[in-house]
């Protein structure tokens, strides 16, 4: 090779060289979606389930590096919509959210985000506690609530704000109202412990419950927390007596817990309409994309493939594997739903 | 005259190349020299990040933790206190809140005691919860001392801050990408 070949070589490979790595520090080139890799992004509830899905799905695809992100299920979706993140599979804990947010057109394109869902898993409120929790001996299925009226206990929820537990917490309370004919439960429980006022209307057969901006209790009845981590470490810890919680959630924590009925718990589909009387207008628009008001539906979680997803075929792989282990009623996996199909 | 003209495309490299990098001054990003705050008050009032850096800044650590429980910190934040924000719009009385809302959406409320630096839940770094020490909410534009990246919710965002190091708070207070602060009844 001559001295002039040489050179000219240098002129093309060093200049090519050096922009490839200014590219890849940048951010500029994807460092994170290989082939091998798979970008889940799922709801609070679904983290403990999925981080076995990570490990078990690993095992048996070999190569394959699962990557599960957790957030409230609104921030799920967000991460693709708004934020215009790359994800392979998107998983959350109200079905709703996917047509209401996904299905419409991605920026710059006629393609919608997603076309389709796939209703996996159910889920049911209970009431959690532990031997730490007042009056633990004598809660039972049926005086739950007269046990979390009593001003000594302290009871705790997640933020309706931030958490799909949380409003769900408050529409079960005022469903008990119905349940157990005391009008007074919802104020005695949760209302009456707030300084800023929480208004309880009332139209033939529906309540609504709107919420203020901020929801800070002025007693240590009620407390509030951003996510379930937090409220059931304070269950643990002794810091509340009860936690309105997910089943899945206690079971997977090894947590004593009292069902409560199907009209009650937001997991019977038997019970819809009955559910549909209850909504929560939340005290501000948190997202400009989804409105304040969350009304009562049957517990349904949802997974899909964004349709910009980098790795769509090992998404529909993880997406069919997560929702044949769900029919194994796995402990701390929220249960399956009996109909399958995609909508 | 080779070797001079092979300098030409490698310098044109370079200089592209950095400007993709991000490596350009912080006063010559489009993003900061475009950014603009809108503030409503009793007085209407748009900053530019100028305006926002010739306001006295405080510094302190802030840790945050997300509703699922990642963390995001410890940071060293710099940045504006949002009670000289709220004066910029003719102050705060009793009982109104502030809320800060960005381009993406995304809006959070703060009330008068938050701004005073108290109502806040606060863990250590193992996220227990702690008493909460005194903590003051910024309008953050420095982290660890360089100007606050896009990724990290820059040019400006929300940051809760205290003197003392590993005092965490729950992020979902922390805005990105802040670009109105408005004071509501």
């Amino acid at each position: 090779m001559g001295r002039q070949d040489r050179d000219t070589r240098l002129i093309i490979v060093i200049p090519v060289a050096f922009l490839a790595v200014a590219l890849f520090l940048s951010g500029c080139i994807d460092q994170t979606s290989s082939p091998s890799s798979l970008k889940v992004i799922a709801a609070g509830s679904l983290l403990s389930p999925f981080a076995q899905a990570e490990q078990e799905f690993e095992a048996e695809h070999p190569g394959v590096d699962v990557q599960i992100e957790g957030h409230g299920s609104i921030q799920v979706i967000r991460q693709v919509t708004d934020l215009r993140r790359t994800a392979d599979v998107i998983a959350v804990a109200d079905e709703s959210l996917v047509p209401d947010l996904m299905y419409r057109p991605m920026e710059g394109t006629n393609q919608n985000y997603t076309d389709w869902y796939l209703p996996f898993a159910t889920n049911e409120m209970i009431i959690a506690y532990t031997d730490k929790s007042r009056y633990h001996k004598e809660i039972t299925p049926e005086n739950w609530y007269q046990i979390l009226s009593r001003p000594d206990v302290r009871v705790g929820f997640s933020n309706p704000m931030l958490d799909a537990a949380g409003y769900r917490s408050l529409m079960v309370v005022q469903l008990a109202e119905e349940e157990y004919g005391d009008s007074l439960l919802f104020e005695q429980i949760i209302a009456d412990h707030f300084p800023s006022t929480i208004i309880v209307s009332k139209r033939g057969t529906t309540t609504t419950i709107t919420l203020p901006e901020i929801m800070r209790p002025s007693d240590e009845h009620v407390v509030i927390r951003d996510g379930s981590i937090y409220l059931l470490s304070l269950l643990e810890a002794g810091g509340i007596d009860y936690a309105i919680e997910y089943k899945s959630v206690a079971e997977g924590m090894s947590l004593q817990y009292i069902t409560l009925p199907g009209s009650i718990n937001l997991g019977s589909e038997e019970y819809a309409d009955h559910y549909r009387n209850v909504t929560v207008v939340l005290g501000f628009p948190r997202f400009s994309t989804i409105g304040s008001e969350r009304t009562g539906r049957p517990i349904v979680y949802a997974m899909t493939i964004p349709a910009n997803a980098p790795h769509p075929e090992l998404a529909q792989e993880f997406i069919d594997w997560v929702a044949n282990e769900t029919t194994k009623g796995r402990l701390g996996w929220p249960p399956s739903l009996k109909d399958e199909n995609a909508l | 005259m080779r070797h001079q003209l092979a300098a030409i495309p490698l310098a044109i490299l370079i200089l592209l190349a950095t400007v993709v990098a991000g490596c350009n001054t912080p006063g010559g990003d489009p993003a900061i020299k475009n950014w603009r705050l809108c503030v409503n008050g009793t007085v209407g009032k748009v900053l530019t990040m100028e305006d926002i850096r010739a306001l006295p800044s405080v510094t302190g650590h802030g840790y945050a933790v997300s509703t699922t429980g990642a963390r995001f910190g410890p940071y060293i934040c710099r940045g504006v206190d949002l009670r000289d924000i709220v004066a910029l719009a003719g102050g705060i009385r009793p009982g109104q809140q502030i809320w800060v809302s960005a381009p993406d959406g995304y809006l959070w409320v703060f009330d008068n005691d938050q701004l005073e630096g108290r109502g806040f839940v606060t863990f250590n770094v193992n996220l227990t919860e702690i008493p909460s020490p005194p903590l003051r909410i910024i309008l953050m534009y420095e982290q660890n001392g360089t100007p606050l990246s896009y990724d990290n919710g820059g040019p400006a965002r929300i940051a809760i801050i205290s003197e003392e190091p590993g005092v965490v708070t729950e992020g979902s207070a922390w805005v990105k990408w802040v670009d109105r602060i408005e004071i509501h009844d």
